[in-house]
């Protein structure tokens, strides 16, 4: 899927493009030290960032959707390993439109795999964004 | 010479009964907080120790066993992720400072510690036996095993678990690591309660006691330095009589009788065949001489009765008082002897009459100078009580006069009289005469 910050721009350039494809654009971000972040385009107008941090032996993983339109709701879900970790609703505020939360899982040994879903119910606009920790 | 009663070196401190009793008083002390801190300590352990397991049992079944789930058994990300955020939020803090969650085989299937999870190590007989039996169990935590690899920092601990059922069933072990906060708590909490029944209880009654034995204490030492001071004056009289049975001796009947040995040497060498014999003169100085060894007899009856009174008990008493003073008819004093019911004395009673009388007879003749000189015993009141008065017409002495020797014989009795219960009183003044007076229960 999307390539970490570290990646050759090689790897870089056709995993954007095929996730470009797919559910929109995604970029990497500069991170503070051990951070993870990806960004990207959702299926409509909006954009998503996933961040993934250390924590006290666990990974701080936050999700954010900016659709620049206020009192949008949202489903959301956070995947680790392909199984659902968390998941819920949020709506849309603030002078960006956007919405974020913020969970943490365990960090178990080898990579872990943070998926990052949300979908509008109401436009039907989907963001799908992923990293490896 | 006698000797008077030396004073007695001071006792070291440590030798002091009061100060032995508050030393030992307060090692006991000492030894009951002691001991009372271990009861309190092993008793907090053990409520430490119920409160730990009922705490385990309740997370186990309100919170725990409802959030198992089969995905958490298979190390599913996902599932250990809500578990792992529900522990944390729940479970984990405080007294509780590790969570571990156990399946039959030994594996770890979750705990808050992420390097554990999926580890498996040998369950102990103890644990397996709750996984079978159900029920809980707690233990002081053995750090060195392998499966505390990661808890070194958490310092002495107690290990609390108990069984849990995921949703198909399967036992599992929910362990709780604790610290000994609580432990500690639990036994300050106890201590606090024994202590002030226990050492506070101790410590009041040395303050109340250790008065009441420094009293005794005194009391003690007074009577031993009396006892002490009574054995020395007794060894003076002894002393002191031995002297006056010699100088009587010396001067009385041996000088009469050597006077009467020079006499008969006289009347011997004046009858000689070649004398003139005036048997008129002597026939009238052998009765003269006939009548020396008499006194001289008489005498030494008196020192006899002295040092050892014949028939010292109460119907002896009055031929032995008359004895004692045979020596002042013989100084031309005019002694009278009253008794009156004396039959029921005691012997202590009447011995302790009978010293006084002779002590006071002595005094008098050697001191007083007196003319007349009574001596009377009666039996007064009810219970009886033997009154023995001694009065002489002398020329007395100021009581409140320096002590003499001569003295010590009365202070002597003043003590036998006190010891017996009774009283002597001595009342004279300069050309007054002497009176004394005993007085001592009769039985």
């Amino acid at each position: 899927m999307f390539n970490t910050s570290k990646t050759s721009l090689t790897r870089i350039g056709a995993v954007a493009l095929s996730g470009a494809v797919l559910v929109g654009f995604a970029a990497p971000a500069l991170a503070a030290d051990g951070d993870v972040i990806r960004r990207g385009s959702c299926s409509g107008h909006s954009d998503w960032k996933l961040k993934a941090s250390p924590q006290n032996g666990r990974i701080e993983v936050e999700g954010e959707v900016d659709s620049n339109v206020n009192n949008q709701n949202w489903k959301w879900r956070m995947l680790h390993n392909g199984t659902v970790s968390a998941r819920g609703n949020a709506t849309t505020s603030g002078p960006s439109g956007s919405f974020s939360v913020r969970r943490l899982m365990v960090d178990l040994s080898g990579t872990d795999r943070i998926g990052w879903r949300a979908t509008n119910p109401t436009t039907g606009e989907t963001c799908r964004g992923s990293l490896g920790f | 010479m006698g000797t008077a009663p030396t004073k007695r070196a001071a006792r070291p401190v440590w030798q002091r009964p009061v100060v032995q009793f508050v030393v030992v008083g307060l090692v006991v002390a000492v030894f009951l907080a002691w001991l009372t801190g271990v009861m309190g300590e092993r008793l907090a352990q053990q409520q430490a120790i119920e409160d730990a397991r009922a705490t385990t049992e309740l997370l186990a079944d309100t919170v725990v066993e409802p959030a198992l789930s089969s995905g958490l058994l298979d190390t599913e990300a996902g599932d250990l992720d809500r578990f792992d955020r529900l522990i944390r939020d729940r479970v984990l803090g405080g007294d509780v400072v590790r969570v571990k969650v156990w399946d039959a085989a030994g594996r770890i299937v979750y705990s808050d510690e992420p390097r554990l999870i999926d580890e498996s190590f040998p369950l102990g007989d103890d644990e397996r036996a709750v996984l079978d039996n159900g029920g809980s169990d707690a233990e002081v935590s053995d750090l060195s095993r392998s499966e505390n690899s990661y808890d070194q920092q958490l310092g002495r601990v107690l290990e609390v678990y108990t069984k849990v059922s995921a949703p198909g069933g399967q036992p599992l072990l929910f362990e709780l690591y604790l610290t000994d906060d609580n432990l500690q708590a639990r036994t300050d909490e106890l201590f606090g309660l024994f202590r002030p029944l226990t050492v506070g209880g101790l410590l009041i009654f040395l303050l109340v006691t250790t008065p009441l034995v420094w009293l005794l204490s005194r009391r003690a030492d007074a009577a031993a330095a009396d006892r002490e001071r009574l054995l020395v004056m007794a060894a003076n009289a002894s002393d002191a009589e031995r002297r006056r049975v010699a100088r009587d001796l010396h001067d009385g009947v041996v000088q009469d009788l050597a006077g009467t040995s020079f006499a008969l040497a006289g009347i011997a060498r004046d009858a000689s065949p070649e004398s003139d014999l005036d048997r008129t003169r002597l026939q009238a100085d052998l009765e003269r001489l006939a009548s020396a060894v008499r006194r001289s007899l008489l005498a030494l009856r008196s020192l006899l009765v002295e040092i050892y009174p014949p028939q010292l008990q109460a119907a002896g008493l009055g031929a032995a008082l008359q004895d004692l003073v045979a020596q002042a008819e013989q100084a031309d004093v005019d002694v009278h002897v009253g008794i009156q019911g004396t039959d029921q004395l005691s012997d202590n009673a009447t011995a302790l009459i009978w010293r006084t009388a002779q002590e006071c007879v002595r005094n008098s003749l050697r001191h007083a100078s007196p003319e007349r000189l009574d001596v009377c015993v009666v039996i007064e009141g009810t219970p009886g009580v033997a009154k023995l008065v001694v009065t002489d017409d002398g020329q007395g002495f100021d009581p409140d006069a320096a002590v003499v020797p001569e003295s010590f014989g009365l202070r002597g009795l003043r003590d036998l009289a006190t010891e017996a219960g009774g009283t002597l009183a001595v009342e004279s003044a300069v050309g007054q005469g002497t009176r004394v007076t005993l007085e001592v229960p009769a039985r």
